[in-house]
This record gives structure tokens, sequence and C-alpha cells, in this order.
């Protein structure tokens, strides 16, 4: 199967069609980053490492959703549609957590800050993997033997009522997210030089943490295994007595918990939320976990990454109504060069 | 056959109704003809009703301006009750989709309008896009629109960058829109004038939604900034649906050493989270945020969060407050409208705009002698408004439909809690 696509690509590539068309993107795409590179020298060293510094934070929140995708993806084949509503939710969750631990606008930046917020991410990241689990066991596991269109309506379906019960939870306003991280920051040398926040810190950590946990849950614990073995061949999986449903349910778990970690950190980071906003976030994720090859956990977090910083630099540098164009522009290009993503996909064998 | 009888009947019953409207005096000769039967009817319909509608965001995200300025109208309407006869009654539409006003539902709202004969006028829209789906539906029917806060200057005046012209707007040729805002090309100036004049600095970092209205104030903003001598430091316009990220415009405007920012944008469109994410990047207390009539309401506030303070908008329309011949109207509204969010910037020149549609449906109803007007001579007695006194201006219109004279408001953030006060008004001409 894989290798009639690869042959058909390769005989698209080789005719004039195929040629022109990468040709006309290729130039494009080289056009852009000429552009880029005029605007990077004339605007200083200073601000480039700023830039940096943001996509690197901004990467990390997408790696966070982009694994979740994934995962699922790796083991049942559905995009989970309603993943990205799920990292808003972790967003909405704790914002109404804040203010029941005391932590609001004009709190002290102290350490006691800590352990508040640890809980809050705890119950957040808890709730959101409880909520996806239902989703999985409502509307995704009943059509498993299903058409494959089927469950991918029910996920555009989960991801419309998500976003309806946030709607009608707080509202269609843009909600301010009380900024409780302290806006401290440390100098990279200069007077106006960059800076590296608090903040960037912090939201970088937290998401290498968890992909560092992940990474060895899924390597190292019986359950990682059972997983590994399930997104390999469902059927042997379960003939070796995994429990496949159990197994299932665990990477919709594991999934949500990584996003409502990613919902949250994305209020503290851009203290800002709209019940609308993982149609997009989940749209770029999602992208960034094709980017990097989809089943593929390392390809996730790196193709988030990648996509994080194309984003901000784009944004940096053009107009943000440029920055999908760029995005997807290369995004074609990768995939016309690697179908498989950057670290090539993962997914069960037929 | 059936189909026929059942006709037959209906007919029936529509020429019975008549001769009861007509106190049964209609001889039976007369009420078969076709003729005669539509002259009863709109005989009877003149005694009746007229409508004023009016088309605001009233739900979602920009309820919190669309409201207040819809109970404006409505108060408006609600003091005249009835002339000669002739009951007035308003009929409010709402335009938002999904929280956020929308073009294409206005449109729809117009022509609902359209269908419905006692519909005469509309006070309306909140938003200059909307205007602009809505003026060239309207238009065709001659529906007088009465917008107190569409600002977009291509809705009436021509420039060449504008698209579409304002011509295009009218298939038939005559003017059907009026407003009592000053236009784009007045208040992103004035704001330069403020910042430049009055606050004595020359350094601006621009950014907007890129929206007709954003850009649009933004462009002139920058236009005027530029021809006194201020420097542009750095300009954006963020694709504002999907963008979250502001810091590496606000980064830019430090590096340029902006000391202001103007931001070509309304709280619906995040113009206020640019704010909220210059915390620890420049310093709020020192470079003042300033933007249009959009980001004047609590939302922007709101969103702001600790970086609220020093924040400054024009309003395209003047504040009642200081119009002492308005109190009496500001207190009776206060009564029929008693809660905080029931006001907003612009609930009294919306209110001003129901003022001048009754002023004007009245003249026209003494002119075609006590009977209900036409669409067309309500819009001819609305060009013709002269020297009416509203709560904050008075008013007149030219040939365009723009106000003969606008008041631009500024209003900043002070007091604890941060809500906006007014500062000081002038007079545009």
């Amino acid at each position: 199967m894989l290798s009639g696509v690869a042959d058909a690509r390769a005989r698209f590539m080789a005719g004039t069609r195929g040629r022109a068309l990468n040709a006309t993107l290729v130039v494009l795409i080289a056009i852009a980053l000429v552009l880029l590179a005029t605007r990077v020298v004339a605007l200083g060293p200073a601000y480039f490492i700023q830039i940096l510094v943001y996509g690197f934070a901004n990467g990390s929140i997408y790696a966070l959703i982009a694994l979740g995708y994934t995962m699922v993806y790796g083991i049942v084949e559905l995009i989970n549609f309603a993943h990205g509503d799920v990292f808003t939710l972790g967003g909405f969750i704790s914002l109404t957590l804040l203010p029941i631990f005391g932590l609001e606008e004009g709190v002290s930046h102290g350490p006691g800050i800590i352990l508040p917020l640890l809980v809050i991410f705890v119950i957040t990241m808890v709730v959101c993997a409880a909520v996806n689990v239902t989703i999985e066991r409502v509307a995704y596991r009943p059509l498993r033997h299903a058409p494959r269109l089927a469950p991918l309506i029910t996920a555009v379906g989960m991801s419309f009522v998500l976003e309806g019960i946030m709607y009608l939870w707080r509202g269609p306003f843009n909600l301010h997210y009380p900024s409780v991280l302290p806006s401290d920051s440390i100098s990279l040398g200069g007077a106006n030089g960059p800076t590296i926040g608090f903040k960037d810190l912090a939201v970088t950590t937290i998401a290498v943490v968890l992909m560092v946990a992940l990474t060895l849950f899924v390597g190292r614990t019986k359950l990682g295994k059972a997983m590994r073995a399930t997104a390999q061949d469902r059927d042997a999986a379960g003939l070796m007595g995994i429990d496949i449903n159990r197994t299932i349910a665990a990477t919709f778990f594991i999934g949500a918990l990584l996003a409502g970690a990613g919902g949250m950190i994305f209020g503290l980071y851009y203290n800002t939320l709209t019940f609308d906003l993982g149609f997009t976030a989940g749209l770029v994720a999602f992208t960034a976990a094709v980017f990097g090859g989809i089943g593929n956990i390392q390809g996730a977090a790196l193709g988030g990454l990648i996509i994080g910083m194309i984003q901000s630099l784009s944004d940096g540098y053009f107009d943000t109504a440029w920055t999908q164009v760029l995005i997807f522009g290369i995004l074609v290009l990768v995939l016309v060069f690697r179908p498989t993503g950057i670290l090539g996909m993962r997914v069960p064998e037929k | 056959m059936q189909k026929r009888y059942l006709s037959m009947a209906s007919v029936l019953t529509a020429i019975a109704l008549v001769a009861a409207a007509c106190g049964g005096g209609g001889t039976g000769a007369a009420t078969t003809t076709p003729a005669a039967t539509t002259a009863a009817a709109t005989t009877a319909a003149a005694a009746g009703e007229i409508i004023i509608a009016s088309d605001f965001p009233t739900s979602g995200a920009d309820a919190s301006s669309g409201l207040p300025a819809q109970n404006g109208a409505a108060f408006a309407v609600s003091q005249t009750p009835s002339y000669k006869g002739i009951k007035f009654t308003f009929k409010p539409f709402d335009d938002a989709v999904n929280g956020v006003h929308d073009p294409q539902k206005g449109a729809q709202n117009v022509q609902q309008m359209l269908s419905d004969t006692k519909v005469v006028a509309m006070v309306g829209p909140f938003n200059s896009n909307v205007a602009r789906a809505e003026i060239p539906i309207a238009n065709q029917g001659a529906l007088a629109m009465m917008s107190p806060s569409n600002t977009n200057e291509c809705l009436t005046q021509l420039f060449p960058y504008c698209d579409p012209k304002p011509a295009a707007l009218r298939p038939t040729g005559k003017n059907n829109y009026f407003r009592i805002a000053a236009p784009d090309t007045v208040q992103g100036p004035a704001m330069a004038d403020y910042i430049i004049d009055t606050l004595k600095l020359t350094k601006v970092a621009v950014f907007s939604d890129n929206e007709t209205f954003g850009k649009g104030v933004a462009d002139n903003f920058v236009k005027r900034l530029q021809s006194k001598g201020g420097t542009l430091t750095n300009r954006s316009d963020f694709d504002w649906k999907t963008t979250n990220d502001f810091k590496p415009f606000i980064n830019a405007a430090k590096a340029a050493g902006a000391q202001a920012i103007y931001a070509g944008a309304t709280s619906a469109t995040k113009a206020c989270i640019v704010r909220s994410q210059m915390k620890g990047i420049i310093d709020a207390a020192a470079v003042p945020f300033t933007g249009p009539d959009g980001i004047g309401d609590s939302q922007c506030i709101k969103d702001a969060g600790d970086q609220a303070a020093n924040m400054t908008f024009t309003n395209a329309a003047g504040e009642a407050t200081q119009n002492p011949d308005a109190a009496a109207t500001i207190a009776a509204f206060k009564q029929a409208y008693p809660k905080k969010e029931d006001l907003g910037a612009y609930t009294f020149p919306s209110y001003d705009c129901g003022l001048i549609l009754v002023d004007a449906i009245k003249r026209a109803i003494d002119a075609a002698g006590g009977k209900v007007p036409t669409r067309q001579q309500v819009v001819d007695a609305v060009q013709a408004t002269s020297g009416l006194k509203g709560t904050v201006g008075t008013y007149a219109f030219d040939a365009n439909g723009d106000p003969k004279s606008a008041t631009m408001a500024f209003y900043k953030t002070t007091g604890t809690p941060l809500d906006w006060a007014f500062i000081k008004q002038f007079s545009v001409q």
C-alpha cells in the first residue's frame, strides 16, 4: 500500500508538472527566507534572540498538544478533533481554580505560589484526562469497527460540543487569565538586549519535564509497552492478553493530561483565553504532529517546537496574516519530500 | 376545485375584515373592486403604526457595546408613543453571530425590515463593516439608516483607497444613510494630535486588527502622526482570530524606543490583550496605550489586567454629561435602565439617532397630510434635519449623510478600581 503511494509520488515528481509545482514552492519559500534574512539583519541580533526565546516557549505548548494527537493517531488511527478543545478546557478549568486557591491578579509572586499552582496543575490535568476518556468511551469506542468516516465525524461533533459547553460556561468574551507568574527576566546582555523571562523558563521547563516523563512512561513501564504493542498490531496484542480497551483509554488519558497542562500553561503565558482557541491551536498542533511524523512521539515534540519557532519568527518579522501561509507552505514542502514527516510515521501495520 | 373555493373564501374574509375596519360603511359594489380594497387597506395602516427598527450586536462579546446603544434608541422611541394617531413602535434586531458582529446577519436583518412595510427607518448599525453590507440593501428599499457609531470614512466619502466606493454602496444613486459620529479621518488624527501636542511624545508603535474599522483608523493615525513630525517605530496588522502572541510586536516597539502604543482595533478583536502582554517588557506607567472608541468598554479594562492604567481612547461622539440640557434625559434614562452595564459610551449618541428619526418622521407625517409617509419621504425628512438639539450634539447633515459638525471626546483609565473617565472634548467640522 505504502509503496504504491510512494511509486505514484515518484512518478508525479519525475513528471514536468510535479517538478514545476515543486520548483514554484521552493522558490516561494526561498523568497520568504531571503526576506526573513534581510529583516533579521535589519532589526539586529538582540531582537532575533528574543524571538527565538518566544518561539521556544510557543513551540513547547504546541508540542504538548501535538503529543496527544500523535499518540491517539498512532494507536487507533483517529484524528481526535476534540483534542484541541480539551486543551482549551485545561485553560478554562485552571482559570476557575485559580481564585479558589487564592491566586488572583496582583498576588505576590513569591515562592508561596508554587504549591497551589502545582495542585491546580494536577487537578486540571486529571479533569481534562477524565473528559477525554469519557469522549473516547462515548463517541469513539462504539464506532471502533465502523467505517473510518464515522468516528471522524463524531470527533468533529465532540469538538463542537466542548466548544459549545465552554461558550455557555464563560461566554464568548476574551477571558483575562490573571498574570500570577512573576514577570522578572534575566538579561542576555545589553541594556535593551534580549531577555529570558521567568515565564519563558517556566513554560519550557514544565513542557520538557512532561515530555521526558512521557517518553520514560512509554519506554519503561508495562502500560507503555502495552501501548506500543497495541499501536503496532492491535489484534496480535489482544491475543497476547493485553486489554485493548484499557490501553486505548490510557492513551486518551495521557494525551489529555498533556493537553490540559498545555491549556493552563497557555493561559499563564499569554494571559488570555477564548472558548474557540482550541480550533486553531489544535489544527496547528495536528500539523506539528504530521510534520514530525504522525504516531512518533519524539517527532511530535520536534514538530511542535519547529512550528512554534516558525510561527514566532513569522509573527516577529512579517504580518501575522502570513504566519499560517508560511507554516502550511513549509508543511507542504516537507511532506512532498518526506511524506512520512521528519522522523517518520509510526502507525499500525495493516 | 377545492383550492378555488379556498381562495374565494380568503378573499371574502379579507373583504369582510376591510369592511369591518371601515366601520361597515363601504358599499357592496365598492368593496369588490381590488383597487378599492388596497386603498382601504392603506388607510387602515395609516391610522395604525410605524416601526423604528434598530440593528446592533446585542449578544456575545459585542453585547458590551451593542446593548447600551440599543437601550438608547429604545428609550428615544419610547418617549414619543404616537403622533397624530399613528403609533410609534421600536423593534430591535441583533446582528451578532457567535458573539461577534456579522455583516451577513446584518444584511439579513435589513431584508427582514424591508419586508415589513411598517418599518420606515432604522437606528444602527454599530460596526462599519456591517454598515457596508447593509447600506446597498437598505438603499434599494429607500430605508433611512441612522448610525450612532459608524466611523469608516469610505461609507460616505470618496477617497482614492476606498473599496467599495460610496457610490457603489448606493445602487439607486440616492443617499439613505446618515450618521452622527465623526469619521475615522477625524478619530485617528485626533489621537495623533493628542499624543504629540498634549502628551509631548513623538515615537509611536501602531498595530491593527486588519478589519475595515481597525486598519482604517490606524492608517489615518499614522498619516497625521508622520505629517506632524512624529515617528512610526513599527507597525503590525494582526490576523486577530489566530494571533495570541503579541510579544514580538511589543519587543519590536521596545527595541525601537516607542513612547506610546496606538491600537487600531477593538476589545472584541483582542486590542487590550496586547496591553496585558506588555507586562515585564514595557513599563505601562511610562508608555500610554491609546486607541479608538472600539477599546472604550469594560471588556478592555478586564483584558488589560494589571496593566490597565494609563490607557486613553477617543470617542467619535460627545459626552452627554457635559451638556447641562441633557441632565433630565440622563436621569430619566437611568430610571428606566438602572443597571450600570445598561449605559455605555454610545447610549446617548444612539438616543440622539432615535430622536432625529422620530423628529424626521413627525415632519414627514405632517408633509403627508397626517398619513403614514413613504420610506423615501422619511429619508428626505432626515436629510432636511437642521439645528436639532440632542443630548450630545446639534444635528444637520451634508449630502453624503455625514454630520455637519461632530464632537470628539477623550477618556482615560483612572481611579480604583480603574474605569474610563472623561478628560476633554472638542468639536470638529
